[in-house]
């Protein structure tokens, strides 16, 4: 048990203490690091290169210079991003990923150059086209363009080799991330909502083989012990991410358990695997292709209220709840049509509208607290 | 065509039969499309689908006051106020289906061209879904570089192609590339007439007022493609160059005293207000950014180019071009001053409109003001603000003015 | 006997119940978190019902001080209290519509006043309590006189705007240019009304829908919200104490079951 606390409350730390976390990690691994906007980025590519990719998912920063560039209506995650690029907070990166799957993150872009200067950008447009061969063809281009970038920076030339090695390890990440959300259901006290979150994020921060083999390890010693039992709520979140701590230790508290998410910082990014043909790059745009019911990505047919269905059933899970980031165009035009699906199959719902400063947790314990009284 | 009868006769006529000819349409079984403003319409004018705009008749509930109704179906269905007000309007007019304002015909599929921004994309998706029809898209890769790169517009030409295909299955027809060829040139014709039309308005004093720009923009995004949009371009140029001739201004009942550009579409439920306000101070919209967003030339042998020409409107450029774009209009239309819409419904347009502002103010040293407002949601708008951020362009405007011959 | 304590933002009300659901004594204070206002709710209730603390025998607290109320033996949101509460004050209650001084919520409740779904807003002020203290200090009149004034209306005044601080100055436009503070009191409890049918209608309204919260004493929100929604609206007697009434049967129920 000690040894399963200590990997947690380092990766905690991680978690908790992003650039500390990161600064630490280039000095392990003397790689430079490469901050990645949400959503998809092209991470193995900057790993493949020798780089390290840095999630930038916001913060509790204030935001006050970030004011001169964003109205109020803009995602908090954003906002906070420029903020905290214009505080010199990602000085340390060699460059800035920024890939524009919504209107926000255009102009996020197109003001990053002018507001963050010094932080080298590298935009990316990801083609939301991407189930036919004109798509693929045209984000294999992409690949190849930002690899030529890569290289610049990293100094080096990235070999085909390099690419695969660097898949397979992400991919390893992935299978090992679906692993570990499946887990939770069995140790529901030891990885709470809080706990698995962070561990999670910690992914981030981190050099990925290394975080995998923490992970690993982490689920090797829980394995160890007895199920845990908890006579708790099992709950899908869904959203663009569930933070921070005050949320978490609302869902904690009413013993609500996140048997599995659909959260963008978090599922959406491990819960779809790459083909095993093909080339490198290839792979990169078919994992791409393959990857269904994101708010961000085209899909006509609206996949996204099937697949919390199914991720209720399969994890006899109580209900779903909806973390509508506040502002977040893409998310807000599905709800209403995953809302229908769900009600039509019987399924609760809590809704929450969060920001990533909260200046009220009461309200948001509120909710939650009612909605476990309305389930149990 | 009937030389005693003007292009606003005509335009009006043409608006009308526009709706009831979809609606006759719809009635004898024939196919209906909807569409976004800035869609590659020749390849539906090829295979002579009839195609709706919802964007263009969410403005017409706008402007009639009719919107609200509409706005609280797609509130009570849990769509966000956050949303773009059009897609709210046209989400509740696709449930409730009637309008004192006008009505449209349900589409048989949807036809969807991001070059005005992703929300269409999400707006669409679930037109598609609700109504269980095929949804054809063209992604257009916005422009971080000032130009538009070679593997975007093989992207886009892989779409049309795809697009075709789509539209031979809907349809069972096969797609006729002699007429596309003709609809091409036709298509390229009318932007150049409308480009003409709209730059007449670079006279001083300008021969129309540019609330009468949004009017005819109808045209332009809906019959772009059609013999009669081109004839009523080239008829209204002909009138306007009259005017010119004539140094006629843009109203009978007041001089035009300053001369601004709009930046964004109109407040539609409030178009009366934000009009008389300027007419009041003879403040007069000589043109915005639309007019060259809906110049879409090329030549009708190139493909490549009309990808290209359809990804370069104003809102799929970068900062350096969009700011570049209104240095220039701020030169060629001898502007004093610019009134930048911060339209709750668009945040592609309002997140880079502060640094917009501040780097055209640096290169031009034109007056500027920002309100607040939505395209159709009514109760996004403050008449009060309004009025005081126009009085206090005016003021900067005066105070230049009098700098200005003062040094002469 | 059993203790239901509600300490809101603004106000602390309590209730005592016996086994027979009677109430034997209940009491508003006109202050609420942090104050001394929760005791004194407690202790007023007592003395009416002829009790001391010694005989509660259970205790719930709710409301937004109910997390740093330290004497209850349990702590339960208002959702499910009012629930609770408006369906033993009116058993054909399916829907409660609550607006307060800082938020509104609408809570779907079965016959046993369980609660079923629940939709409220927290944040804006457009559809609370403090709408309408922003337009009655606008208008020049108490809160509690709003109602009186609207009486009085003979015109349909819309305000348009939903952001509070913009209908602050459109409805000061409208009186610069001469419109009548009754209409404008009218336009205002429409303006409420529209808010809270929306925040209602992302649940569904079914009947008997019923009101409680410190608005609901305001008539011509009432009358301009049954409106809205096109259905009867109750509301319920004493709704300042609904909330209290159920956590006071809610430390009957859970007390009963401990045993």
């Amino acid at each position: 048990m000690n040894r399963i606390k200590e990997i947690i409350s380092a990766l905690e730390q991680t978690a908790n203490h992003p650039a500390k976390a990161v600064k630490a990690s280039m000095q392990e691994t003397g790689k430079k690091a490469v901050g990645c906007f949400p959503y998809y980025t092209p991470d193995e590519i900057i790993y493949a290169a020798g780089m390290l990719p840095v999630g930038l998912w916001g913060g509790q920063t204030d935001i006050k210079l970030a004011d001169k560039y964003l109205q109020s209506f803009c995602c908090s995650i954003m906002r906070i991003n420029v903020e905290q690029g214009m505080k010199g907070m990602y000085d340390f990166l060699s460059a800035v990923v920024i890939p524009t799957y919504c209107d926000t993150l255009k102009c996020i872009c197109d003001n990053w150059q002018v507001a963050v200067p010094q932080t080298y950008l590298i935009p990316m447009v990801y083609p939301q086209h991407r189930k036919i061969a004109a798509g693929m063809i045209y984000l294999i281009d992409e690949y190849k363009r930002v690899q030529k970038e890569f290289e610049t920076i990293a100094g080096k030339k990235i070999t085909e080799k390099d690419l695969e090695d660097s898949i397979a390890l992400y991919e390893d990440y992935r299978k090992t991330m679906q692993y570990f959300t499946a887990l939770v259901s069995k140790y529901p006290i030891t990885l709470n909502a809080k706990t698995r979150h962070l561990i999670i994020k910690a992914a981030y921060f981190m050099d990925k083989g290394l975080y995998t083999a923490k992970v690993k390890e982490l689920m090797k010693e829980l394995k160890k012990l007895p199920e845990e039992k908890l006579d708790g709520i099992k709950v899908v979140v869904t959203g663009i991410l569930a933070e921070t701590d005050a949320l978490l230790d609302a869902f904690v508290q009413n013993q609500m358990v996140f048997v599995a998410d659909d959260l963008a910082q978090e599922s959406r990014q491990f819960r779809t695997c790459a083909r095993s043909t093909g080339t490198a790059l290839e792979r990169l745009a078919y994992r791409i292709a393959d990857h269904d019911g994101c708010s961000l990505l085209y899909d006509e047919e609206k996949k996204h209220g099937q697949l919390l269905i199914d991720l209720v059933r399969e994890n006899h899970a109580d209900g779903v709840v909806v973390c509508m980031m506040k502002f977040c165009n893409p998310e807000e035009f599905d709800y209403p049509i995953y809302k229908k699906e769900l009600e039509a199959a019987g399924i609760p719902m809590l809704y929450l509208e969060i920001e990533q400063k909260m200046d009220s947790a009461e309200q948001i314990r509120t909710r939650i607290q009612s909605f476990a009284e309305m389930i149990k | 065509m009937d030389k005693n009868i003007s292009s606003k006769q005509i335009l009006n006529d043409m608006i009308s039969r526009h709706y009831e000819e979809a609606l006759e349409a719809k009635k004898s079984g024939e196919l209906v499309a909807w569409a976004t403003s800035i869609v590659p319409q020749e390849l539906l004018e090829t295979m002579d689908i009839k195609v709706v705009y919802p964007e263009n008749h969410a403005a017409v509930l706008g402007a009639r006051k009719d919107a609200p109704a509409f706005l609280k179906d797609a509130e009570n269905n849990g769509y966000s106020t956050d949303l773009c007000s059009y897609a709210r309007v046209n989400i509740g007019y696709m449930n409730l289906k009637e309008s004192v304002a006008g009505n449209i015909p349900m589409p048989d599929f949807i036809f969807c061209c991001n070059n005005i921004c992703n929300s269409v994309i999400k707006w669409y998706e679930n037109l598609a879904r609700e109504m269980r029809i095929p949804m054809i898209l063209i992604d257009t890769p916005f422009n971080h570089t000032f130009n538009v790169p070679e593997h975007s517009i093989k992207y886009i030409r892989g779409q049309f192609d795809h697009a075709i295909g789509q539209l031979e299955q809907i349809t069972g027809k096969k797609f006729d590339h002699d007429r596309f060829k003709e609809v091409m040139k036709i298509s390229a014709e009318t932007a150049k007439w409308w480009k003409k039309a709209t730059a007449l308005a670079a006279a001083q004093p300008s021969p129309f007022n540019g609330f009468d720009l949004f009017n005819y923009m109808a045209i332009i995004v809906c019959m772009r493609g059609k013999q009669e949009g081109l004839d009523l371009f080239k008829l209204w140029a002909e009138e306007l160059q009259g005017k010119i001739d004539r140094g006629e201004g843009p109203w009978k009942d007041q001089k035009e005293k300053y001369r601004i550009m709009w930046d964004g579409i109109a407040c539609w439920p409030h178009l009366a207000d934000t009009s008389k306000i300027l007419k009041k101070n003879g403040i007069n919209m000589v043109t915005s950014t639309y007019p060259d967003s809906w110049t879409i030339v090329y030549d009708s042998d190139d493909l490549d180019a009309m990808a290209r020409a359809y990804s370069s409107n104003y809102a799929n450029r970068n900062l350096v071009y969009g700011t570049g774009n209104i240095v220039q209009i701020v030169k060629d239309f001898s502007l004093d001053g610019i009134i930048y819409h911060s339209n709750r419904s668009c945040k592609l347009m309002d997140f880079r409109q502060y640094e917009v502002q501040r780097q055209v103010q640096e290169q031009t040293g034109v007056a500027s003001v920002i309100f607040d407002g939505d395209q159709t949601d009514p109760g996004a708008f403050s008449l009060a603000q309004y009025e005081t951020r126009i009085q206090a362009l005016m003021e900067m405007m005066e105070q230049r003015k009098k700098e200005r011959l003062s040094r002469q | 006997m059993f203790l239901g304590i509600d300490i809101g933002s603004s106000s602390s009300k309590a209730v005592i119940i016996n086994t027979q659901l009677k109430i034997l004594g209940k009491a508003v204070v006109n202050t609420g978190a942090g104050t001394q206002g929760p005791e004194k709710a407690v202790e007023a209730a007592l003395r009416e019902a002829g009790l001391s603390r010694e005989e509660i025998k259970f205790s719930v607290v709710t409301g937004y001080g109910r997390i740093t109320y330290d004497k209850a033996d349990k702590q339960i949101t208002e959702i499910t209290c009012h629930a609770r509460g408006a369906a033993y004050m009116m058993p054909g209650a399916r829907t409660v519509i609550d607006i307060g001084g800082q938020d509104a919520k609408v809570i779907r409740l079965d016959k046993n006043g369980k609660v079923e779904n629940f939709v409220m807003n927290e944040k804006c002020a457009a559809g609370t309590g403090r709408f309408l203290e922003v337009m009655a200090r606008i208008l020049d009149c108490g809160i509690e006189n709003l109602s009186t004034l609207s009486d009085n209306a003979n015109e349909e005044i819309i305000i348009s705007n939903t952001c509070t601080v913009f209908a602050e100055s459109e409805v000061i436009s409208q009186l610069a240019a001469g419109a009548k503070r009754e209409n404008v009191a009218k336009g205002a409890h429409k303006a409420v009304a529209k808010r809270v049918a929306g925040l209602g209608s992302r649940i569904g309204l079914t009947p008997d829908v019923v009101m409680t919260g410190g608005v609901a004493l305001n008539k011509g929100v009432v009358a301009a919200l049954e409106k809205e929604i096109g259905q009867k609206i109750t509301v319920v007697e004493n709704p300042q104490i609904i909330g209290a009434i159920g956590a006071a049967l809610y430390a009957l129920e859970i007390s009963s079951k401990l045993q």
